[in-house]
């Protein structure tokens, strides 16, 4: 008799540790549903690139002091006269004035400082796979925001890229 | 004695039932309020990205609005191009505009080259100053925006094209 309450005990308490282990399981299968759908759903991008883009767009646009025989030129036709090795009216270097040109506005525009969000910028002007100019200030984090643009002109491609790191 | 045994024994099992059931009710509670406190903050995220981006719309819209932007006068037609003489002659017609656009003030700062005054812009002084309020009152909570500021200017009396860096700020009430 002893030994039969002893079974039916014994009985008891392994249904009882399948009747949590089952309880544990379906927990378990609900938080794995929870986290799959929390997972499908697609990742918003919080911080757009205009800023960037427009970075990008209004820089091309400036009229540097670099001057050809008809006009002060802007960034984008000193690009093309920096790729073709040329000079300005005045004797500089095309990719010297483009480069310290690039720096400032750079500087000025995307200021790096204690206590502000932004730690780093990074610009590069590529054409036919080569690099016309890099400009890297500040540090390179894992957070970042850039963009990049292409033109042609005369068979000549170029690629813009301007990275903003948080 | 056996029916006392058995009594206390029912009594620790319904005390485990108890225990456990309230284990399971703390932890869903315990989980939804994580779930809801997650859901609630990516809503708070999704709101101020919405507005941000509202904001950087109707910046860029601004920019390239008729009243504002370049057209054809420095060349093709171009993006995020502000005409520098046009906004100067907006400002001094702004009474016909006012609401018109659905924001407290605009404004359009140069960056770059930099200028060590900080003149705000009227007929008197333009273009020798560095920003250009458009309605004559103080600029808060702004949104901005890169654009190019461009103007004629002339050199030994030739006319040239001039842009420069500029930015393209708006206090906006979030309508």
């Amino acid at each position: 008799m002893k030994k039969k309450d002893k079974f039916v005990s014994s009985k008891r308490s392994q249904e009882e540790m399948i009747g949590f282990a089952l309880i544990i399981i379906i927990v378990a299968v609900i938080l794995l549903v929870f986290l799959g759908i929390s997972l499908r759903q697609p990742q918003k991008e919080t911080v757009e690139s205009y800023e960037v883009d427009s970075f990008i767009q209004a820089f091309l646009q400036y009229t540097s002091d670099c001057k050809d025989n008809i006009e002060y030129l802007p960034i984008q036709k000193l690009v093309f006269r920096c790729i073709d090795n040329e000079e300005c009216a005045d004797g500089r270097d095309a990719c010297d004035v483009l480069n310290s040109t690039l720096t400032e506005i750079g500087k000025e525009s995307w200021k790096i400082e204690e206590g502000r969000p932004l730690k780093g910028f990074d610009l590069e002007i590529i054409s036919e796979k080569k690099t016309i100019i890099s400009i890297k200030e500040g540090n390179i984090t894992k957070n970042s925001r850039g963009s990049s643009q292409d033109f042609f002109k005369a068979g000549n491609s170029v690629e813009i890229t301007f990275k903003a790191y948080y | 004695m056996r029916n006392k045994k058995s009594l206390k024994r029912a009594q620790l099992k319904i005390q485990q039932m108890v225990f456990m059931l309230l284990a399971i009710t703390l932890f869903f509670a315990l989980a939804g309020m994580f779930v809801l406190v997650f859901k609630f903050s990516e809503l708070k995220d999704s709101a101020s990205a919405l507005e941000e981006k509202n904001a950087l719309l109707l910046v860029t819209k601004l920019a390239n609005s008729p009243e504002f932007s370049c057209g054809k006068a420095f060349g093709n037609t171009k993006l995020n191009c502000i005409d520098a003489d046009k906004v100067m002659m907006l400002k001094e017609n702004i009474e016909r505009y006012s609401g018109f656009w659905d924001v407290q003030n605009i404004e359009i700062r140069k960056i770059y080259p930099k200028t060590s005054k900080n003149t705000e812009c009227t007929i008197a002084n333009y273009p020798n100053c560095n920003f250009i309020r458009i309605f004559p009152r103080e600029i808060a909570s702004e949104y901005s925006n890169f654009v190019s500021l461009c103007r004629k200017g002339s050199f030994e009396g030739e006319v040239y094209d001039k842009c420069e860096m500029a930015r393209l700020m708006v206090s906006y009430n979030g309508k």
